[in-house]
């Protein structure tokens, strides 16, 4: 393999690490959002919300991938058999955990007052959170989801060790270990593509939040 | 029926030792202005906001015309739709232009057609004299225009009554004066409010009914004439002396 077919190959991971890193990230929302907010203002059950991100955080990823694809995967051919739905799971129940902290930050930063605006016109408390708070702690959260998904996209190359899933990691391993069993290329190429696909997304989710913030005042 | 809007009864309302409200009641009738003041930290807006029940009080009772507030299961939502409040600090949803702010109220809480919502935004605005920034964000706007804002968003849903908590005191006096005018201007078309201000001119033009507030609870009610020809207690005596000093001194 020439240096061209190696990236040929690599690149042709990258549909499959991105939509790994994205389902997840899109998970990691639907989880950590309520999870924030219910961590803010339920005060009842914000136990169970630190127990989950204690959890989440404390594990190894690795550990949880092969938990739950070989583990529960045994038990549960259906979905935790399935590589890519279990890989996108394990990274957004993870994620879910990271950006329950980075939303419960901005909660804070976007303010009390902003949710006792919206409870004096009438808005019940989910109403404000959803038409109040949310599109300002998205904003707000801007950086912090920046580089929540690069760490995905990083995290993404853990699914090697389940298998079977040929993102980018996966196949620098196959190259690896055909002939002419080139230990340097393809991690190198792989480096590449990793920084590709992180540092523009999260520098331009950077650039926009903090021009959206100016605009708005926040 | 009465005409009795709102009314609260024997109202606490204690932050730990501080007592905010103690034993507060007070009667507001469809039309009425009042004016609350007195010194600051005095618990003026704690009584508002437990008033519009954005903070709930420890004792007492608020009623919303006939409508007791502080019993459980009241929906305090639907109350508080019915109740315009602006805040000292204006509160604006930042991530909202003008119109979208006045707008909130009209299509979530009184679910109001897309066009209906619209129009009475847009008559809202231009009653507060603001339709040139309907598009802008309020971190665009003067503190004037946000206030001016601030009241547009409260009177959009034709609320029973309006609670005006220091409208102008984080102001400049130039903004101030664009915003005592549209007060002004609600306060001729008979709009039912409850006011903690110290603008003493705008009371003296408009208020029904001053209350002299000092540590949680009224020491004296009357006419503007009344508190500006002399009070009884030497508390509002004293009040209105550096009051009125500070005013003529401006």
């Amino acid at each position: 393999m020439d240096f061209t077919h190696t990236i040929i190959f690599l690149s042709e991971g990258v549909p499959l690490t991105l939509s790994i890193s994205i389902i997840s990230f899109l998970a990691g929302i639907a989880i950590g959002l309520p999870l924030a907010f219910i961590r803010a203002y339920e005060n009842e059950v914000s136990f169970v919300v630190d127990a989950y991100e204690k959890i989440f955080r404390g594990i190894p990823e690795i550990v949880l991938m092969l938990l739950f694809f070989f583990g529960l995967g045994l038990y549960f051919p259906f979905p935790f058999g399935n590589a890519f739905f279990t890989a996108a799971f394990v990274l957004g129940l993870r994620s879910g955990a990271n950006q329950s902290q980075i939303f419960r930050g901005a909660i804070r930063g976007v303010g009390d007052e902003q949710m006792i605006a919206a409870q004096s016109i009438g808005c019940s408390k989910w109403q404000a959170i959803w038409h109040v708070m949310v599109p300002q702690v998205l904003t707000f959260s801007t950086p912090g989801l920046g580089s929540e998904y690069a760490l995905l996209i990083k995290d993404s190359s853990y699914v090697w060790v389940i298998g079977g899933l040929a993102e980018i990691m996966t196949r620098s391993i196959w190259l690896k270990n055909v002939p002419p069993y080139d230990v340097v290329t393809p991690f190198v190429f792989a480096a590449l593509l990793y920084i590709v696909l992180t540092f523009p997304i999260a520098l331009w989710l950077d650039r926009w939040g903090n021009k959206r913030k100016k605009k708005i005042g926040l | 029926m009465t005409d009795i809007v709102m009314e609260a009864r024997n109202v606490y309302k204690n932050y730990g030792k501080l007592e905010a409200v103690r034993n507060v009641s007070m009667q507001i009738r469809k039309g009425d202005i009042k004016l609350i003041f007195g010194p600051s930290g005095s618990g003026k807006s704690t009584f508002l906001r437990c008033m519009a029940m954005l903070t709930m009080p420890d004792k007492g009772e608020i009623y919303l015309g006939e409508q007791c507030l502080t019993k459980p299961g009241v929906d305090l939502n639907k109350a508080r739709a019915r109740i315009g409040f602006v805040f000292q600090h204006i509160y604006l949803f930042r991530h909202l232009t003008a119109l979208g702010n006045v707008e909130l109220a009209l299509r979530q809480v009184l679910k109001l057609p897309k066009e209906e919502a619209r129009a009475r935004a847009l008559a809202a605005l231009k009653e507060v004299k603001v339709t040139e920034c309907m598009n802008k964000y309020p971190n665009q706007m003067s503190g004037g225009q946000q206030q001016r804002i601030g009241i547009a968003r409260a009177i959009a849903r034709n609320p029973d009554i309006i609670l005006l908590d220091e409208p102008t005191s984080a102001l400049d006096p130039e903004l101030t004066g664009e915003v005592i005018d549209t007060l002004r201007d609600l306060a001729k078309e008979g709009t039912t409010m409850l006011i903690v201000s110290h603008e003493m001119p705008f009371a003296r033009e408009v208020a029904e009914e001053m209350i002299f507030y000092d540590e949680g609870s009224i020491v004296e009610t009357g006419t503007p004439v009344h508190f500006f020809n002399g009070p009884h207690s030497e508390r509002a005596k004293k009040f209105m002396t550096r009051i009125i000093n500070r005013t003529t001194r401006e």
